[in-house]
């Protein structure tokens, strides 16, 4: 079906709201996945993935700083999804830059990373230049990168397929540089073996992005009952006493 | 022409005009003190529609002796052609019902992009009437409904097809033939996203435009209904309804906890619609000159309001009372004002020494009458880019301090205290309306909406302070690292801080809360008057009452239908 992205994204909010994110944090998510979808990269495929998980963060260790320096910090997410700890790795990366021009942090064990792209796309609107690389998968391994300049609205994002055997100690690990004085931009090489690569610019997100505003969103209809069915989780049941705490006479 | 480089100067730094604190100005009480002004959207669409000439003709007009049917108006607008579409049905009086819960209504309407078709039409009717039970597309950009005024309209029916006016004094009483009890628009129900509006179609890229021009087209279309069941009744001895008791009836409406939310969820947005009224009294008080002409008009202008005030009739003792002293407020101002005033600043002090929150808050919307030179450019000023960004580089240290000063109000507060949180909000299984509940009695608290942002400000200050003695050379990001559950309120601080208003000054929490104002303060910027409170939950008021008509678009047009006043009855209304 078709839907707005004004509905998209509420009824994502009371997804995560329901599902034990806290406030800040479910707006967050909604708009990660809102962004993806928006700009033309699968932001639902990425969502109807991490569905039967999200629920189990709320049970998970909190991110630790596991090492930290001036110019660098390694992040342990515990396992999480991006959709609830990525954006406060990608800010201490920009208040790090900020400070001495150009940082590194990376973040383990953290699950979704494709949804890094919004946290990206906000540190580019703040004036600040940014990119990111991780790999995937446990048999086949892709790899992923995206970077913005500082002031742009959008970024490029290259994915591919490798040949790369599959690394524990890489396993649901990412990468950020970000900098206050370099302006980043990312493309994966031409290394042998990769196969379906594309390459997206950040003219392409921008032209998708256009797309979504004049035609809404389509999602598939289990989907979207799926996302409704969870959100009900933050209602409260009727009641007599409950009718009279809308003013009504 | 101003610009937002002038604008930002006249807000910040060392020439900035001398703007009303936010700790007197985002107060919740005097918020919901506030009235109409030229700079409410009500009054922005209609000078926008009657300078650029729009054309607004029925397309199609399908209405049966009894007032059901169809009609399609097609608006020519300069920088787009849109449609408003408007299914009249048969409603039973016991079917009737403004709550956002009801399934039926009178009258259902959408306004639609471009012209529109048989076939684009049968879907509008298969959906429209359902209202939230339908589907649109996105070419549809707002949804309302609208219910009969069971006492005005047969009346009114009956008086104009017996060749007589309606009686002034009963339009007095409830001026407007029709409530709309909803009006959606933002991508709700599969429609056009905000994005899309304001980025598609200029002529309604401002805050609420579409949405005000909906409801001032049902104005429109209850006048013309109810003459067209009139002449069908008795062609003989049926008499129009004169232009001028026409401009009398506005539309009414209905508004509940619904709105109370928006206003805590678009802090920015709010802020910046005050950062707009504030500056223009701002502007006023430094660059508004005073002569003999102003004197007059600020007389006028005065005398008006009161005898608006006195003619608004509600059963409500607290809105009487209200009512009541702003009337004694303002024959005090008129006495001034005919003494002669010299400068602004001096009638401000004295009414904020002397009068009511709503008498001082009507007086600002005086004052923005008198100077549209200074005052209406700023309506091009009320949209916001809604970014809740967090300022990561910012020491723990820092971030204390914008609390301690931004967010004394709410380290001020014991919520410790009997009933400071006995309140919650909460979104029912019931079409998923906001209401409010009791925590003391009732379920559901572990499923409140984030609301309490002077109570979040308070556990995160206490939070932040201990982590500031352990770490006091951290920044906000890692701050954010240790303590992800704040985030939300963080950046929320941060981002109101770098406003000049900032949030809503209000435990909203508390036993005693008064939703009443969030309501009324929107309402307000909307543009509506007569508030008629049903409740301290709910409040009827009319819009549109004294704007031109569509009749009159084309004509002259003197943007003074501030605080309308009951016509002179000059016709036979017996």
């Amino acid at each position: 079906m078709n839907i707005s992205m004004n509905e998209l994204k509420a009824a994502l909010r009371r997804c995560f709201e329901a599902s034990g994110y806290f406030v800040g944090n479910y707006e967050d998510a909604a708009n990660m996945i809102l962004w993806l979808e928006k700009h033309g990269l699968n932001g639902l495929g990425e969502l109807q993935r991490a569905l039967p998980y999200i629920a189990e963060d709320c049970d998970k260790p909190l991110s630790t700083v596991v090492y930290e320096d001036s110019t660098s910090a390694i992040i342990d997410s515990n396992g999480r999804s991006a959709l609830n700890c990525i954006a406060a790795s990608v800010d201490l990366a920009h208040a790090k830059a900020l400070e001495v021009g150009i940082a590194t942090v990376t973040v383990h064990n953290c699950h979704n990373r494709m949804f890094i792209l919004k946290a990206l796309t906000d540190c580019g609107r703040r004036g600040i230049s940014i990119a990111a690389y991780w790999q995937n998968g446990s048999q086949t391994v892709t790899e992923h990168t995206a970077a913005i300049k500082a002031g742009d609205r959008y970024p490029s994002y290259s994915e591919a397929t490798t040949t790369l055997a599959a690394s524990e100690d890489d396993k649901q690990a990412l990468t950020i540089i970000c900098s206050s004085r370099v302006d980043l931009t990312s493309s994966l090489q031409r290394s042998s073996g990769n196969r379906n690569a594309r390459y997206i610019s950040a003219a392409q997100v921008a032209e998708n992005k256009e797309h979504s505003v004049d035609n809404g969103i389509e999602i598939d209809d289990a989907l979207w009952a799926e996302i409704n069915r969870i959100g009900e989780g933050i209602l409260v049941e009727n009641s007599d006493r409950s009718r009279q705490g809308a003013g009504g006479r | 022409m101003t610009t937002p480089a002038a604008i930002n100067a006249s807000l910040r730094g060392d020439n900035a005009l001398p703007l009303r604190p936010a700790n007197q100005v985002m107060d919740l009480e005097r918020l919901g003190a506030m009235h109409q002004s030229r700079l409410s959207f009500m009054r922005t669409l209609v000078r926008k529609i009657m300078r650029e000439r729009w054309q607004i003709e029925p397309a199609r007009f399908d209405l049966d002796p009894d007032g059901y049917g169809t009609v399609v108006y097609e608006v020519k607008a300069p920088d787009g052609l849109f449609s408003f579409v408007l299914f009249s049905d048969y409603l039973a009086p016991d079917e009737r019902n403004d709550r956002v819960i009801a399934t039926k209504w009178d009258l259902t309407m959408a306004l639609v992009d471009g012209q529109v078709d048989d076939v684009y039409l049968e879907k509008l009717r298969q959906n429209v009437p359902k209202q939230e039970a339908g589907r649109v597309d996105s070419r549809v950009f707002v949804l309302s409904r609208a219910n009969r005024s069971a006492r005005n309209f047969d009346y009114v029916v009956n008086q104009l097809a017996n060749g007589a006016q309606p009686d002034v004094q009963k339009i007095a009483e409830v001026g407007y033939l029709y409530r709309t009890t909803a009006v959606y628009g933002s991508g709700k129900l599969g429609m056009a996203d905000w994005e899309k509006v304001q980025s598609r179609w200029p002529d309604f890229a401002r805050p609420f435009s579409a949405e005000m021009f909906v409801c001032f087209m049902l104005r429109n279309f209850s006048l013309l209904q109810a003459e067209h069941i009139a002449r069908n009744k008795a062609p003989d001895s049926f008499n129009p309804m004169q232009p001028e008791i026409k401009r009398y009836f506005g539309i009414g409406n209905s508004t509940g906890l619904g709105m109370a939310p928006y206003l805590i969820n678009h802090p920015l947005l709010i802020n910046q619609w005050v950062e707009m009224r504030e500056l223009a009294l701002a502007r006023i008080r430094v660059l508004g000159n005073i002569d003999h002409r102003v004197q007059l008009h600020l007389i006028e202008l005065i005398e008006r309001s009161s005898t608006h005030t006195s003619q608004i009739i509600t059963e409500d003792d607290w809105q009487t009372a209200n009512n009541q002293q702003v009337l004694k407020d303002l024959a005090a101002l008129l006495e001034l004002a005919r003494e002669g005033v010299e400068d602004w600043n001096s009638l401000i002090n004295w009414s904020e020494a002397n009068c009511s929150l709503q008498g001082q808050e009507l007086l600002v919307s005086i004052l923005l009458e008198l100077y549209p030179e200074l005052v209406n450019e700023l309506e091009d000023y009320c949209a916001a880019e809604e970014f809740l960004d967090l300022d990561p580089l910012m020491p723990v240290q820092q971030l204390k301090e914008v609390i301690e000063q931004r967010y004394d109000w709410a380290l001020n507060l014991d919520f410790g205290a009997d009933g400071a949180r006995e309140i919650f909000w909460y979104r029912s299984e019931e079409k998923m309306e906001p209401r409010l509940g009791n925590a003391t009695e009732e379920d559901g608290k572990d499923k409140q909406m984030a609301l309490g942002v002077g109570y979040a400000v308070r556990k995160c200050y206490d939070q932040l302070s201990e982590y500031v003695a352990q770490h006091p050379d951290h920044s906000t990001a890692r701050f954010m690292v240790a303590r992800p559950k704040l985030r939300g309120i963080v950046r929320r601080i941060q981002s109101m801080n770098r406003c000049i208003y900032g949030d809503i000054q209000a435990n909203l929490l508390h036993r005693d809360v008064l939703p009443m104002h969030l309501l009324r303060s929107k309402l307000a910027f909307f543009g509506v008057s007569k508030f008629d409170p049903r409740s301290r939950l709910w409040v009827r008021n009319t819009m549109f009452q004294g704007a031109p008509l569509l009749e009159d678009i084309g004509k002259t047009f003197n943007d003074d239908w501030f605080m309308p006043l009951a016509p002179q009855q000059t016709g036979e209304s017996k």
